[in-house]
């Protein structure tokens, strides 16, 4: 019979010596297998105070705002082009106007705004006026230095709009109070509260698919036709500038 | 007889209903709706200088706030009539100038005013019931505000313009 070359004790000294590699190797394996998890993890925990502030978000919602004001001016730049082809090139960002409110009645029997230019500056009577977020209402009258504005809440108020979404044309009354009445024409109207009422693509009296109000709620039960309750989306009760637009 | 419409300053002040309707202090709101500016001037001079005054006095400062207000409603009818009524009373018995009266008279000539401007809406079609909840709201509080307005400006004026024009 013959005996091993290793005595007993020294195979077993051998194995009590490399078991803590053992499990390190074990250990480094599952490191491998997990992708690092704990290590990134750890790093993570580590590192927090040092991550990127609201500084840096500032810089990358600055950024994404470029973005988007860069993809809108070029859709801009697009859409007149195709506005052109259809004839439709009428108006466009060239014949805005800055004009600063000097008087502002929102509220009362006369809903109105006076704007610091006038006839001299190009503004006309009917002209648009456009505030930040949409429509607000119309040039009623233009002296040299001065216009007045009747805003769309004004009771009497009536401005032709449309539903994108439905593709409905409206009538958009003032009714003296914040929200003006939406008039459909046709009876059957699958409006719903939430859309979007802007001015008609194909409108000669006023820009095109300017935004104007939100459906708020809507009177399916009205006659002739349903109506429903609309809220402008620029708020001409806060506003200290607005864009004429020049027909 | 008093002359209150002889005399420039006195005329030029009614310059001033314009130029405080244009500036529309938000302060002095109730519910959004300011005083009837017109209403406060026009009762003291018509109370004064009386009812032809009145009337003619009504009647530009209609035509002036038609103006530079917005829409086809006119408030011409509703201060002639009032100019002609206030000054009938203004030459009728003792004078008048208690804060009451004048807040009295000057919350029903705002009603008046708002009443005619009210109707005028109606005949232009804007008879929607919010319209008509809307007209309600701007009359109450615009005749609130001038009715409690009118003993502090209206008696200042009162006594300013009875100074000038000694019967």
């Amino acid at each position: 019979m013959g005996s091993s070359p290793w005595p007993q004790g020294t195979r077993s000294r051998s194995l009590k010596r490399i078991w803590p590699w053992l499990v390190l190797l074990g250990v480094l394996g599952m490191v491998r297998w997990s992708k690092g998890a704990g290590f990134a993890d750890a790093y993570a925990l580590l590192t927090r105070p040092f991550w990127p502030g609201s500084a840096q978000k500032q810089w990358i919602q600055s950024a994404q705002q470029q973005n988007d004001a860069t993809r809108l001016q070029l859709l801009e730049v697009d859409n007149a082009r195709l506005r052109g082809l259809l004839s439709l090139d009428r108006q466009g960002a060239k014949n805005a106007i800055s004009a600063a409110v000097i008087s502002r009645t929102p509220e009362g029997w006369w809903q109105q705004i006076v704007l610091g230019k006038g006839m001299l500056d190009g503004i006309q009577q009917g002209d648009a006026v456009i505030g930040p977020g949409g429509l607000i209402g119309r040039v009623q009258s233009a002296t040299p230095a001065t216009s007045l504005v009747r805003l769309l809440t004004a009771p009497g108020s009536r401005v032709g709009v449309w539903v994108p979404r439905t593709r409905q044309h409206a009538l958009l009354v003032g009714m003296g109070t914040s929200r003006p009445e939406l008039k459909f024409i046709d009876k059957d109207v699958k409006v719903r509260p939430g859309d979007l009422v802007s001015t008609s693509p194909a409108s000669t009296l006023l820009p095109a698919n300017l935004p104007v109000a939100v459906v708020q709620s809507l009177n399916s039960r009205a006659v002739p036709a349903p109506t429903a309750l609309v809220q402008l989306i620029a708020p001409p009760d806060a506003i200290d500038w607005v864009q004429v637009s020049r027909r | 007889m008093a002359r209150l419409h002889s005399q420039p300053i006195c005329v030029a002040s009614g310059l001033l209903v314009p130029l405080i309707s244009l500036a529309a202090p938000s302060w002095l709101s109730l519910g959004g709706v300011l005083p009837s500016w017109a209403v406060l001037w026009l009762l003291p001079w018509a109370l004064i200088d009386g009812p032809v005054s009145g009337v003619i006095a009504g009647a530009a400062m209609g035509l002036i706030l038609d103006g530079l207000n917005v829409g086809d409603a006119s408030q011409v009818p509703a201060l002639m009539l009032l100019g002609w009524w206030w000054g009938r009373l203004g030459r009728r018995g003792r004078p008048i100038q208690r804060s009451l009266n004048l807040g009295l008279l000057a919350w029903i000539g705002t009603m008046l005013l708002g009443l005619s401007l009210w109707a005028q809406l109606l005949v232009q079609g804007v008879d929607a019931p919010l319209a008509q909840a809307f007209a309600l709201h701007t009359c109450l509080a615009q005749g609130l505000m001038t009715g409690l307005m009118a003993p502090m400006i209206g008696s200042w004026q009162l006594l300013i313009w009875r100074r000038r024009t000694p019967a």
